[in-house]
């Protein structure tokens, strides 16, 4: 489709007949055409390299998270253990490019200030332009970290919702289970009374006796399972709520990232405003004041004219 | 097939961020991954209402600046120009490449670059020598403005003036005529039809339409041209039609007041390019956008205004109930507390922290709206707009008002841009005027403190004292009782392609055909999409009628409309005031020239 858009061609052309009726010899002619298929391989700056090198990574972590997802989702393919591995693996991962990323943000920063050092005079590599171009890169590589965070984030939140969604069921089991729990109590100190009339068999009382202690046991066995069990949903919930908090307080980092690279661009322009509003203040007022002693040194003779002037010098 | 304007447009403007290589969305390393993009002042008049800055930083552009500003030099990163085709820009990439600014240039021209601008490129590349820096060259083909999906403008800056000046030669009729030729083509090679073209007989329109034309003829007949790509559409069902028009067609839509939304906003607050600054409740000016991207303005933009504030009124109610909901589900109950609805109300406010973002949004639209809402209403009881809109729509149907309501309204409130507009409204609603009223017309002009602009009423009166008096009457004959324009008659009736006096006169190109064939009829016939375009200056209203016609269409057809410029009816008659003082009608003792 873009064939006929495509004027490279056209232009080379161009350049071979302008350079002809300019009068390039021929060894010159070739070099100007090479140089136009052949291009010189471009040296990078460390910090570009640097770039790459995080992008690639963030990539890397795309890909894996890809991979693994049906793994993670998907209740019955993977244990409760392995999913929290993945989820291990992804956290470090994120840390890692998080800190490449900073990395990268304090290297900016630290050229500035080194640059500003010699009389406020910035060296060649590090003017507004390209140090508002790296806060560029960085913020874009910030941006791509955030998306994939947040991408892991829905299938963390997924995952939460199954596994509450799975609790409710046995919580209601464990109501039912519990209030049948109460009933034995009643019935058991029932029975228990009854043997205190009649004289049965020692043996049987006894076993009586442990067959009630059995049973208190269960019940406050299993009503401290309940408490555990009710304690552990809680903090399912609460982590869940955590992971969505973090996303929404990553991208309130990122705003603020944004805020800076305005700010760094906008002190171009604000600089020489605030110099152009300065210079004007010191003229007005330096006119002024030549006004002011030309008309007091006038003599006092001269009266109501002056007074008729003054307005109109304003 | 729906012709999508604005998405054509982004996806040309995609490609071209990513150094006009196919955009591949799984990618591999590409290593020239950031980019810094430099515009001039038209392409960033194109760009702001298709991309926001964001959008840009997915594409990996870093910076952004126009090409006049002083930029230093950033090592590393190719550079991508878009800039119009010429001199100026020429001469400042020539300068950038000398001072060795950028590693790579490529170079995005908005139309096609003529030859003798790459020329000049070439040589002052070669004199610096600083060839090896450009890497590409391309013909965008971009040159005009995208509003909205169906609305485009070509940003051409006071046409009509031009186009009927009386003292412009044939040279700068043709540099206009040209000028508005490329606009038009780079819009058909960017939606990639080639549509049969009709036009009215006579005037700019049918110059156009000719030279459209021969263009795509002499385009069409390289073999790899910029239309193969669509695929070939013989028959005229899948063809669109293209349907040119001059302003003084119609020259009632550009001048008289309307009272929906959108037409509205753009005429009384001053909507440019999707952009609109109100003074807010609380004292500063406030910025605000309005495009298909906000979903009031979309639904509600072609509604009466009194209906704009109930709408607003009902969703303002519609979200207070929501979010008392939302604070009712996830609230303390305190009585209802126990361990068993501990879970429902987590479950509730996990839902609660997910609709957050959305409530905030609708909340955000609707102050916006509401903020809007009220300046404008500051400004129509103001001026009394509503009667304004509703005596000219009148005037229009029943032929003209008795004088002693004329004479009032001038008397009443509005500002002089109002009365005046009034005024003409009237001289062309009006058949016969006799030349006492326009004396007394004067006479009470000049007392409502309009005294420079007395001369329109002269100027518009020997306008339709020519030829154009026939036109006059024949636009009062084609307005039917329910307020349609003649515009949208008019492209309904050549979009039905049946006999019809009012267009069997209409002009036909088709660029396809061999020049020796008859118009044939099949080409007549139905279409289903259409692109109306108008010279001299269009506005809002005309581009609610025809998206009302395409709509009401079974099946629901589709129409584009364009126009060189968007103007307000203020602007409008500034222009006709500049033309009638070219034509000599300032001071009453010059003679008219015609």
């Amino acid at each position: 489709m873009a064939k006929i858009r495509d004027r490279t061609e056209d232009f080379k052309d161009v350049v071979r007949q302008t350079a002809l009726s300019l009068g390039y010899n021929e060894s010159k002619m070739a070099s100007i055409l090479s140089s136009f298929i052949i291009h010189k391989p471009l040296q990078r700056t460390s910090f570009t390299k640097a770039a790459l090198k995080t992008l690639e990574s963030i990539r890397t972590l795309e890909q894996f998270i890809m991979q693994h997802r049906k793994d993670y989702v998907d209740m019955h393919r993977t244990t409760e253990q392995e999913r929290d591995s993945i989820e291990h693996e992804v956290t470090i991962f994120i840390k890692a490019c998080k800190d490449q990323i900073d990395i990268l943000k304090n290297s900016i920063s630290g050229e500035e200030a080194n640059s500003r050092g010699w009389l406020g005079i910035r060296g060649d590599h590090s003017n507004a332009d390209t140090i508002a171009h790296k806060h560029g890169v960085v913020l874009i590589l910030s941006e791509r970290l955030h998306s994939v965070t947040a991408q892991f984030d829905q299938l963390r939140a997924r995952r939460f919702q199954d596994a509450i969604n799975r609790r409710i069921p046995r919580k209601k089991m464990n109501r039912v289970s519990s209030s049948n729990a109460t009933e034995i109590p009643k019935s058991i100190n029932s029975e228990l009374r009854e043997p205190d009339e009649p004289q049965p068999e020692p043996l049987r009382v006894q076993q009586q006796l442990l067959d009630d202690e059995t049973r208190a046991l269960q019940v406050e066995l299993s009503s401290l399972l309940d408490a555990v069990q009710e304690t552990e949903t809680q903090m399912v919930e609460m982590s869940a709520l955590n992971h969505l908090m973090s996303t929404h307080i990553l991208q309130q980092a990122q705003q603020i990232e944004l805020l800076y690279e305005q700010a760094v661009e906008a002190t171009s322009n604000v600089e020489l405003g605030n110099k152009e509003l300065s210079q004007a203040i010191q003229r007005n007022s330096s006119s002024r004041t030549f006004l002011l002693l030309f008309l007091f040194e006038e003599p006092m003779e001269m009266g109501c004219e002056l007074i008729d002037l003054q307005p109109a010098v304003f | 097939m729906a012709l999508n304007l604005r998405q054509k447009q982004t996806e040309c403007i995609t490609r071209m961020l990513n150094l006009n290589q196919p955009v591949n969305s799984t990618g591999t390393a590409n290593e020239e991954v950031y980019k810094i993009l430099i515009y001039d002042k038209y392409c960033q008049n194109m760009l702001s209402p298709l991309i926001h800055v964001k959008d840009l930083r997915k594409h990996g552009v870093t910076l952004y600046f126009l090409i006049d500003k002083d930029r230093k030099p950033v090592h590393d990163v190719p550079a991508v120009y878009f800039v119009q085709p010429n001199q100026s820009n020429i001469q400042r990439i020539v300068n950038d490449a000398s001072h060795s600014l950028y590693d790579s240039f490529h170079l995005n021209f908005s139309s096609s670059i003529p030859r003798p601008l790459l020329e000049d490129l070439a040589s002052g590349m070669l004199n610096s020598d600083s060839i090896n820096r450009i890497s590409k060259v391309h013909d965008q083909y971009l040159e005009f403005v995208t509003l909205e999906e169906n609305l485009f403008s070509l940003a051409q800056k006071s046409s009509y003036v031009q186009l009927n000046d009386p003292s412009a030669g044939d040279r700068e009729i043709e540099e206009i005529i040209e000028k508005i030729v490329s606009g038009l083509f780079c819009v058909l090679a960017t939606l990639a039809v080639v549509p049969i073209i009709r036009c009215p007989r006579g005037g700019p329109a049918e110059m156009v339409a000719s030279a459209l034309d021969q263009r795509m003829r002499d385009h069409l007949l390289s073999k790899n041209n910029l239309f193969s790509e669509g695929g070939n559409f013989a028959s005229s069902f899948q063809r669109p039609i293209l349907c040119i028009f001059d302003r003084t067609f119609e020259l009632s839509v550009g001048i008289q007041h309307d009272f929906r939304y959108r037409p509205l906003v753009h005429d009384v607050l001053g909507l440019k390019l999707n952009r609109l600054s109100v003074p807010g409740e609380k004292g500063g000016m406030r910025s605000y956008e309005l495009d298909s991207f906000d979903p009031f303005w979309v639904a509600n933009g072609s509604l009466e205004f009194p209906e704009v504030a109930i709408e607003i009124e009902t969703q303002l109610n519609k979200y207070k109930k929501d979010v008392d909901e939302v604070n009712r589900r996830t609230g303390g109950n305190a009585e209802e507390f126990d361990g068993q609805d501990l879970i429902g109300n987590t479950k509730h406010l996990m839902n609660a922290v997910n609709s957050l973002p959305e409530l905030t949004e609708r909340k955000q639209v609707i102050d916006k709206h509401t903020n809007i809402a009220t300046v404008l209403l500051g400004e129509i009881k103001e001026r009394s707009l509503d009667s304004y809109a509703k005596k000219e729509y009148d005037m229009m149907v029943r032929g003209g008002i008795d004088r002693n309501e004329l004479l009032s309204v001038l008397k009443g409130k509005g500002t002089k841009m109002d009365k005046l507009r009034f005024a003409i409204m009237f001289l062309i609603s009006t058949e016969s005027i006799p030349q006492s009223e326009i004396k007394s017309l004067n006479v009470s002009l000049a007392s409502a403190n309009s005294a420079s602009r007395s001369n329109i009423v002269d100027w518009a009166e020997k306008l339709y004292g020519q030829s154009i008096s026939a036109v006059t009457a024949g636009v009062k004959n084609l307005l039917s009782n329910d307020r349609q324009l003649a515009l949208t008659r008019t492209v309904d009736a050549l979009m039905e392609g049946r006999p019809n006096p009012e267009i069997d006169s209409y002009v036909l190109y088709d660029p396809r055909a061999p020049k020796s064939s008859s118009g044939a009829s099949h080409l007549k016939g139905p279409f289903k999409e259409a692109i109306v375009f108008m010279i001299g200056g269009g506005n809002y209203v005309e581009y609610g009628s025809l998206q009302e016609l395409a709509l009401r269409q079974q099946p629901v057809k589709h129409v584009i409309y364009g126009t060189t410029e968007i103007l307000t009816g203020a602007e409008f008659v500034e222009q006709l005031s500049l033309l009638g003082q070219k034509m000599g009608l300032g001071s009453s003792s010059a003679p008219p020239t015609h």
